[in-house]
């Protein structure tokens, strides 16, 4: 589905990716993992497009998006969530998720100014879908709430709905679980275990090692801006470098 | 050519003033994060210090003294009482820059029924005109040049060569790690807004010394040429402040020679526009501010 | 209060209304911290202005000015509004696109003070420092202008202007695309992250704000009759950041709330100081000083105190929703 070659991204004499290629089979959850400051993290913005990739290719479903900005990326439904809150703290919960919603009729100047008869069925189909998702979230209750004043862990979930509304083909959480209530991190597990099972394609960063024990069916690690290897988790312990770069037990 | 060679050295006394104040300005910016937009209302304030004082019968040199002490308290207590709270209550940078904003014009507007809407000029001695393969200065326009050099140099010996500089750089990086290593990071803040308060004042002053007269209007002029050289060297580097005030200083003199004088600020517009959007990090992009080059 | 008092009031205040709309389309919805905003009210005095006016050897050749064409009613008021829009464009595309926030603010705030100085200094263009005099209102020759009439027709052009924004700004605030515009106030990146274009939203407010403090000077120049540099100066912006951020900033009445306490309020306010105060003449000077002050006052107050305003950004509930216990 997501095919990245030999990805570099030097910043300011860094190297946080150092020639990094990465394939990500459909309808499976991928695992990135690696210590602190391996580039986990910037490798992700550079697939969704938030940074620029100082060189190598990127090819979803075919298309080259290498040069594409963020917002085309997640209008071709290639959608990320970031690993610090970044909720829209002024809007309230439910427009949050209709915020994200593609192909609005009122998404527009002129759509704006024609008036709300304009697009008011369009709004109210997705207010329905956005009910649903939150009722499927057991956040229904919070819908008018301001999303600033959210918890952690509601914030995250939050942020997988919001991108659940686009109908991503291809997901890139950043740490969904950090900072997350362990109940919390429970339920996202299952829902995105239910995500996958609908046909989601997944890669995930993310430190909790038992979760991605549970959740990936491939894993990739990184090191120092460099895949230093992948397959599943247990072939992954068995590989000795790996366990010293890296995994503790 | 002779006019242009003139208009350098005109150029040589504007990046002297330019960097008397750049320097003291973009150490605010790295120290504290604060784009301080009242910098030349202040500038004005302490022109004006120096102006009675000068008034009052004291050379304009001696009277700089007590423009650079006002300087130094009306930076120390702006900070203290308007900018660090509201840093403190968790203002973003653009809230921060309207508040700024919002002290500029009130210290503007405070100064003005005190010292009234017309020009200013200090009494003072120019001093022997000197002439120099074309260079034509006065005395007093070296002496501007002189002090400027000296101001430099003591910055960077501050910087580089004693434990409040040391202390300094380490609070502009990491202010949390400063902290952590025993550094009395609130103290050091002080000390920095006494000390570029201080350069502010000199700078009023100076700038006065070099135009023919001054007002409170001047303080908008001043505030351009100095956000463009600050953030033309990179923001938070004093270093890049000196360099960013040679450029500006020359070009803007040049081509004041070259097109016409009122247009001055203009080019310095128009090298900030450029730089902010060809290379916003400015010249000497550096991680952490107040680092010292090389 | 006389009628000329009142109707010079209500037009004061419906341009204000208009510019505060404008400026909190941009700055409260968007997020767009536009220091220049003055600018582009000028731009549209002066457009409006050199369309309805004579060419300039008219009126014993005193001011030099461009143009001249001498265009009827409405057409000035709609170059007015265009030329700000279009002014939004190239001003946009520089500062709007990769600069970040308090960068952005500080070059629109720069323009402002070189634009201004620009046009004091070059002479020919819009007659320098002495600005231009002499503007005539729409109408103005075929109702007098001093008459009481004509200051009744002038509100009752500037009134459905008022509304025609406040309307324009209401669909814009309501609808998915301003709620797009405050998610990209709140936290761009994740705006964009959900295939909201940033550059593009950004521009397209910017435009509209343009347009709209373009159509406040036409309609400001063709009731005063004069426009100069001293006119906008760039502290004039404040007053509209202070009227918009103590109104309520976000929502259209916050903004109008703005522009009647400060603008309007300064005004009438100042009316009502006697001109001697115990028998002490303040200095002429003193007054005007201590409106700025009080503005200075006021942003900084209202930010530590009541940063959402006098009227907050409203909560938006969808009807149907979960009932609450």
């Amino acid at each position: 589905m997501l095919v990245a070659t030999d990805i570099h991204r030097h910043f300011e004499g860094m190297r946080a990716v150092d020639g990094v290629s990465l394939e990500v089979r459909p309808g499976k959850i991928t695992g990135l993992i690696g210590p602190n400051g391996a580039g986990k993290s910037t490798f992700l913005a550079v697939l969704a497009g938030t940074l620029p990739a100082t060189s190598g290719t990127i090819v979803f479903d075919g298309e080259d998006i290498t040069r594409l900005p963020a917002y085309m990326r997640a209008r071709r439904r290639l959608v990320r969530t970031f690993q610090l809150p970044s909720e829209f703290a002024r809007l309230t919960v439910l427009e949050n998720l209709l915020v994200a919603a593609p192909k609005h009729r009122g998404d527009s100047l002129f759509g704006a100014l024609m008036g709300k008869r304009y697009w008011i069925d369009d709004e109210r189909r997705l207010v329905g879908e956005a009910r649903a998702l939150l009722k499927q979230f057991g956040m229904s209750a919070k819908e008018s709430d301001y999303a600033g004043t959210m918890s952690g862990g509601q914030k995250r979930l939050i942020e997988i709905m919001r991108a659940l509304m686009l109908h991503p083909r291809l997901l890139l959480l950043d740490e969904p679980m950090s900072g997350v209530h362990p109940k919390i991190v429970e339920e996202i597990q299952h829902y995105l275990e239910d995500l996958r099972a609908e046909g989601l394609t997944i890669l995930m960063v993310e430190h909790e090692l038992h979760m991605v024990d549970r959740l990936c069916d491939t894993v990739v690690v990184m090191a120092q801006g460099k895949v230093i290897g992948s397959g599943t988790m247990s072939s992954l312990r068995r590989q000795p470098e790996i366990v010293d770069a890296y995994l503790v037990g | 050519m002779e006019l242009y060679v003139a208009a350098l050295g005109f150029g040589l006394i504007s990046v002297s003033v330019i960097a008397i104040a750049a320097v003291g300005f973009t150490m605010q910016f790295g120290i504290t994060n604060m784009i301080n937009l009242a910098y030349g209302e202040v500038m004005i304030v302490c022109a004006y210090v120096a102006f009675y004082v000068n008034q009052a019968g004291v050379n304009v040199w001696a009277a700089m003294i007590a423009a650079a002490l006002a300087g130094a308290v009306l930076s120390f207590l702006l900070n203290r009482f308007l900018y660090a709270p509201f840093q403190r209550k968790g203002t973003n940078l653009i809230g921060m820059v309207i508040i700024s904003l919002a002290a500029s014009l009130m210290i503007a507007n405070i100064l003005l029924p005190i010292v009234g809407y017309g020009t200013s000029a200090y009494q003072m001695d120019q001093g022997q005109l000197l002439r120099w393969n074309g260079l034509v200065l006065t005395v007093a326009q070296i002496a501007i040049i002189v002090v400027a050099a000296l101001m430099m140099l003591a910055i960077h010996g501050l910087l580089r060569y004693t434990r409040l500089g040391k202390a300094m750089r380490a609070t502009a990086a990491n202010p949390t790690l400063a902290r952590n290593c025993g550094i009395p990071t609130q103290r050091v803040i002080d000390v920095v807004w006494l000390i570029t308060g201080a350069l502010c004042g000199v700078a009023g002053v100076v700038a006065g010394m070099n135009s023919e007269n001054f007002s409170v209007a001047s303080g908008a002029g001043y505030l351009i040429t100095i956000i463009a050289a600050a953030v033309l060297g990179g923001a938070g580097q004093p270093y890049g402040a000196m360099i960013g005030a040679l450029i500006i200083g020359i070009v803007t003199e040049l081509s004041a020679a070259a097109i016409a004088p009122e247009y001055k600020e203009v080019v310095a517009f128009g090298i900030l526009v450029l730089v902010m959007v060809l290379r916003p990090q400015g010249l000497l992009a550096k991680r952490g501010a107040l680092a010292a080059a090389g | 209060m006389n009628t000329y008092y009142a109707t010079t009031l209500v037009v004061y205040a419906g341009v204000d209304i208009i510019a505060c709309l404008a400026l909190n389309l941009q700055f409260g919805v968007s997020g767009i911290v536009n220091f220049s905003f003055i600018v582009f009210q000028s731009v549209g005095a002066y457009t409006a202005a050199v369309l309805s006016m004579p060419p300039d050897t008219a009126n014993g050749g005193y001011q030099i000015y461009v143009g001249g064409f001498q265009l009827p009613f409405p057409i000035p008021w709609i170059g007015g509004a265009l030329a700000g829009g279009l002014l939004a464009i190239p001003v946009g595309l520089v500062v709007l696109r990769k600069l970040r926030s308090d960068y952005q603010a500080i070059s629109l705030l720069v323009l402002s003070v070189i634009v201004n100085s620009v046009i004091t200094n070059a002479r020919p263009f819009l007659n320098g420092a002495a600005g231009i005099a002499q503007v005539p209102g729409p109408f103005s020759d075929q109702v007098d202008p001093l008459t009481q009439s004509y200051q009744l027709l002038y509100v009752g052009l500037t009134v459905p202007c008022v509304l025609l924004v406040w309307l324009v700004a209401s669909r814009i605030v309501n609808s998915p695309f301003g709620r797009s515009l405050r998610a990209m106030r709140e936290h761009e990146l994740a705006a964009s992250a959900l295939g909201k274009n940033p550059v593009q939203l950004k521009m397209t407010i910017f435009i509209v704000g343009g347009v709209i403090g373009g159509l406040s000077g036409a309609i400001l120049v063709g009731y005063i009759a004069v426009w100069a540099p001293s006119e906008w100066l760039y502290p004039e912006t404040i007053i509209l950041f202070a009227a918009v951020i103590v109104g309520g900033r976000g929502n259209n009445l916050g903004a109008i709330l703005g522009a009647l306490l400060v603008p309007v309020g300064f005004f009438e306010a100042t009316r009502l100081i006697p001109p001697t105060i115990g028998g002490w003449v303040p200095p002429p000077n003193l007054i005007p000083a201590m409106e700025w002050v009080a503005i200075g006052l006021l942003i900084i107050g209202f930010l530590w105190f009541r940063p959402e305003g006098v009227r907050p950004e409203a909560r938006r509930v969808f009807e149907g929703g979960p009932d609450l216990e």
